[in-house]
């Protein structure tokens, strides 16, 4: 499962770097693509601006099947208050641009099975997969917009997960 | 060297993508498709002369062959089983609105709109037509050299229909699609370029002529064809010409694996329907899409490797590393 949401993340990364190199953010002294996993930093009382942020949710399990499915809920949640430059007037358009590179990260809907536990990463036997985003109504607080979506993740469970 | 494998699920798709090719009638010859050679075809490329129709819905299935057993003996008891008929029907939505989709979703022939001559008697299928021009030679299957004063005919934006006149000829009329079927000649010159496939849409008019945004479906423009603008399409309800088209349904799957399914002779058995679709789930009476529906028999072809008589091949090319 851990392979599975860590090569989704991975993915989305490496396909933010293609599609919006300038989408970056200063964490923990580096900066990184936009994107991130809630899970995996510190805990935070409010989340970035202008960053993706990945947070897993639900969960299940078909055990009928050759190789167990895991379908993993992942929300994606982001929010912006437009930049500086326009004093916040462009907050919209800034949402709707991450509308749009949320919808291009996750073309196409799949990507090899990694495992990035193991140095030199390992790739598995299998991919990971997707469904189309269910996108929430845009949310308003004060100068800042957010929105989340919600992607259903399928994976295989191979041998040694 | 060793390899690893998983035991592989049913394979598990998203969606089905459509490809299609002319039968030729005439011949009765369908277009092969060989899953061993072409299986693993790139989707947004499929082999000549296969035309991807996109991707489409609702794609089921249903085979009617029947079987009977061959009863022998007093009681009469099952000695074997014979296979009375080989049928199969098949069915899709298609999720655009094209001359091939709009074809295939009639049980009929299916025509262009020719745009009409200057002061034409109206017309159920349209009027009669406004002169076709001539191609020069230089003409290419995306660029149709043209006389600087035919060229002004003619608006980037519009669609064109390219193909020869009609010579009085009956039978089946149009290659390499035939597009209609005539029992009896008819008086329209025009007729050939009513009912062809080869239309394409014009993206640019200079002096020179034009250029089109996708190419044309039959090629360069052969000797003795002509042009003509076209406002879009009719079909009808009845006529005795049924659409016969080979076709190929590909699934792939999430791991790589892929279906394919090669009917070599799909006759549409309906008339247009339509099918809505609303865009919201939750909101029926809000906006909806409008689907083609097509509905599909499939006609026996006799394989030559073994004389059988069979309407469907179905390729299975499993994943990399799945066990079989």
């Amino acid at each position: 499962m851990q392979n599975a949401k860590d090569s989704f993340y991975m993915a989305l990364r490496a396909r933010l770097i293609a599609i919006n190199p300038e989408r970056t953010i200063l964490l923990r002294g580096a900066v990184r693509p936009g994107i991130l996993v809630e899970e995996a930093e510190a805990p935070l009382s409010q989340f970035p601006s202008d960053v993706f942020v990945l947070r897993w949710l639900g969960m299940a399990a078909d055990l009928d099947l050759a190789s167990t499915m895991i379908a993993e809920q992942c929300e994606v949640a982001y929010q912006t208050s437009g930049t500086q430059s326009f004093g916040g007037l462009d907050r919209g358009r800034a949402l709707s641009a991450m509308d749009k590179e949320l919808l291009q990260l996750l073309q196409p809907f799949h990507t090899p099975k990694l495992n990035y536990s193991v140095t030199p990463t390992a790739t598995m036997l299998t991919q990971v997969f997707w469904d189309e985003p269910v996108f929430a109504p845009m949310v308003t607080q004060r100068d800042r917009l957010s929105r989340s979506a919600s992607v259903l993740v399928y994976s295989y469970q191979e041998q040694g997960e | 060297m060793a390899t690893a494998w998983f035991s592989a699920p049913a394979p598990v798709t998203r969606r089905v993508r459509a490809y299609f090719a002319p039968v030729n009638r005439a011949m009765q010859l369908p277009v092969l498709f060989d899953p061993s050679q072409q299986g693993r075809f790139s989707l947004d490329a499929p082999p000549a002369p296969w035309i991807s129709l996109g991707w489409i819905q609702e794609f089921v299935r249903k085979p009617a062959s029947k079987s009977a057993p061959l009863l022998t003996g007093i009681p009469a008891a099952p000695l074997e089983q014979i296979r009375e008929t080989v049928q199969a029907q098949v069915s899709v939505s298609f999720l655009s609105w094209t001359k091939l989709t709009m074809a295939l979703a009639t049980g009929s022939q299916h025509m262009n709109l020719l745009a009409p001559a200057t002061g034409a008697a109206l017309a159920a299928d349209g009027a009669q037509a406004a002169p076709a021009v001539v191609p020069q030679s230089g003409s290419t299957s995306t660029a149709i050299v043209l006389a600087a004063s035919d060229a002004a005919k003619f608006t980037a934006g519009s669609i064109i229909a390219v193909d020869a006149d009609y010579t009085g000829q009956t039978g089946y009329v149009g290659s390499p699609v035939a597009g209609a079927y005539l029992r009896q000649a008819v008086a329209d010159v025009d007729y050939i370029r009513r009912i062809t496939f080869n239309v394409a849409l014009i993206s640019q008019v200079s002096a020179t002529g034009l250029t089109l945004a996708d190419p044309l479906p039959g090629g360069v423009p052969v000797a003795g064809t002509k042009v003509q603008s076209i406002a879009g399409f009719v079909d009808r309800e009845g006529g005795s010409f049924f659409q016969e088209w080979s076709a190929l349904f590909v699934m792939e799957g999430s791991q790589g694996e892929r279906i394919v399914f090669h009917y070599p002779r799909l006759q549409s058995i309906c008339g247009a329907e339509e099918a809505m679709s609303p865009l919201n789930a939750k909101n029926q009476n809000g906006h909806s899409r409008v689907l083609l529906k097509g509905q599909f028999m499939a006609l026996p072809v006799t394989d030559p490797l073994d004389g059988e008589k069979v309407v469907c091949y179905r390729s299975f090319l499993p994943a990399a590393n799945a066990l079989v």
